[in-house]
């Protein structure tokens, strides 16, 4: 659509789109949108007993059925493999609920963005939040592999928070940018979902990337999800990760923040429009 | 001081359909009659003039009531004013905190207590946390919800909801309320109610823009009204002449 957009005086509203705050914002609004997640999740568990943890029974039952597999087609003891399984399906539940969610995050609260006027960047901010926090509860399954040993706990474990913290800031922009791509193309939604699934086998989240064949080897080097599952895993399993995971998943979030600022500069006056 | 001014302002609606990402050619709104006033194409897009052309100054203590029938473009002016929309022609500039209140409160949380969805409207409207203790005791005051306000909101009747949505739009005083008909799924004790605290916050000399189908509300609460006709500014000024204009035929 080329309807020329007039200019807006209105103070913060679509001035607020100004490509270089984004990042600001972002970080403004953490507190507000984080407390609006967590009421959210209290409320979950005023309904249901044990609330999100049903996910991370659902983790813990998944991680289990592929830790028998994996090991029935590739050998090795069922009790190393756990850890290295267990971490995958952790991180990998964070990157898909960031996307299963980002995709919706405008869609789903069409009613409230047509009806009140607070800052659009809450309503991604509350989807990285939750995202957050479900996360947190399967980490309790982290505490249960340390506990029996599973997994190691060395200093270099600390390492795994750099990494979280780069895996969130690059999922909010990455949710950012699918949260107004999918409220203009319904259609992408459902097309995402599918790429997920595939990208949940052709990752190495829960079979052993050294075993790859050398041909197959792009399949592991140009996936970036299998660096962003490293950062956090590698130093979870008492490992450094190498500088050049490090560099892949910061260039990596430059490269998403940029387009996220893209995306916001070219939908956001139209966002409404969508819904 | 709080100010508002459109200056020839539009509101183009497209219709995003299936067809934008041409990868099947499905059934779609390809036949609705088009090229009338209200709706034109654009390439495959086809758009809806849903406001046009309309022209507004508005200062501290102007109350003002958006009138005309079903599809005036009522709605579509409000969500301009909140910012909800951006204008596709023309210019809008607002001065002033705006809380609008476009429906029933959608933000409210429905799982949550009442006392929870204050804190939330607190959070995400950014209330100074030092005086929360004074808007409680002021949304309990004015809602007479009591205990209710202890259970989750779901359980409220759609008046409750009123009253609590209405309660804090204007229990931290914004400079500028915009509401579409959220009075209205009141009972009469309420709407008086709502009615005095209008006047009262009125007192601090901010705007009101009021979406309402209920001449006597408008009349109780404004002095001055927009008459919209198929999107289009047919009047703007006193409200007892906006009210004349819009009970005579349209020839």
């Amino acid at each position: 659509m080329n309807t020329p957009m007039a200019t807006v005086a209105m103070d913060d509203q679509f001035a607020q789109g100004l490509p270089q705050r984004l990042f600001v914002r972002t970080m403004v609004n953490l507190r507000t949108s984080f407390t609006w997640a967590w009421l959210d999740t209290k409320c979950q568990y005023r309904r249901s007993r044990i609330g999100p943890l049903w996910e991370t029974i659902n983790v813990a039952v998944m991680v289990s059925g592929l830790a028998l597999v994996t090991s029935g087609l590739f050998g090795g003891n069922i009790g190393d493999l756990i850890g290295y399984i267990g971490l995958g399906i952790i991180i990998w539940s964070a990157i898909s609920t960031l996307v299963i969610e980002g995709c919706s995050t405008f869609v789903r609260n069409t009613g409230q963005i047509l009806s009140s006027n607070i800052s659009i960047d809450l309503y991604v901010g509350r989807t990285v939040s939750k995202a957050l926090i479900i996360f947190a509860h399967h980490l309790a399954l982290y505490l249960v592999g340390l506990v029996f040993g599973l997994v190691p706990l060395t200093w270099i474990s600390a390492l795994a928070i750099p990494g979280i913290l780069l895996l969130f800031l690059n999922g909010s922009f990455v949710v950012t940018i699918l949260a107004f791509i999918c409220a203009r193309y319904r259609d992408l939604e459902l097309i995402i979902r599918n790429l997920l699934q595939v990208a949940f086998m052709v990752t190495p989240v829960f079979w052993n990337y050294q075993l790859i064949g050398a041909h197959r080897k792009f399949i592991v080097d140009y996936n970036i999800l299998f660096y962003f599952v490293q950062i956090v895993r590698l130093p979870l399993l008492g490992e450094v990760p190498s500088a050049q995971i490090y560099l892949v998943a910061i260039g990596t979030t430059v490269v998403t923040f940029f387009v996220a600022v893209l995306t916001y500069y070219k939908m956001r006056r139209r966002l409404a429009f969508f819904l | 001081m709080s100010h508002i001014s459109l200056k020839n302002a539009g509101v183009q609606l497209p219709i995003y359909d299936s067809h934008s990402l041409r990868l099947l050619r499905l059934p779609s709104f390809g036949r609705a009659k088009v090229g009338t006033q209200a709706v034109s194409h654009a390439g495959s897009t086809m758009i809806i003039h849903a406001l046009s052309d309309v022209s507004l100054e508005l200062a501290d203590g102007d109350r003002v009531c958006l009138i005309g029938s079903n599809g005036a473009g009522k709605t579509t002016l409000l969500r301009l004013l909140a910012g909800i929309y951006a204008p596709t022609s023309g210019s809008i500039g607002v001065e002033g905190k705006v809380y609008a209140m476009l429906g029933n409160n959608m933000l409210l949380n429905n799982d949550a207590t009442g006392y929870e969805n204050i804190q939330l409207i607190a959070n995400l409207y950014h209330w100074p946390k030092g005086k929360m203790a004074d808007f409680i005791r002021d949304i309990e005051e004015f809602t007479e919800l009591g205990e209710y306000l202890s259970l989750p909101v779901r359980i409220y009747s759609a008046g409750m909801q009123a009253r609590l949505a209405f309660a804090m739009g204007t229990a931290h005083t914004p400079d500028i309320l915009l509401v579409d008909e959220g009075i209205g799924a009141g009972d009469a004790h309420f709407q008086q109610q709502a009615q005095d605290r209008i006047h009262r916050f009125l007192g601090t000399a901010r705007i009101i823009v009021l979406a309402s189908h209920s001449v006597e509300l408008c009349r109780k609460i404004c002095t001055k009204a927009i008459l919209l006709s198929k999107g289009r500014e047919v009047f703007f000024g006193d409200i007892e002449e906006a009210f004349r204009l819009y009970s005579e035929p349209v020839n």
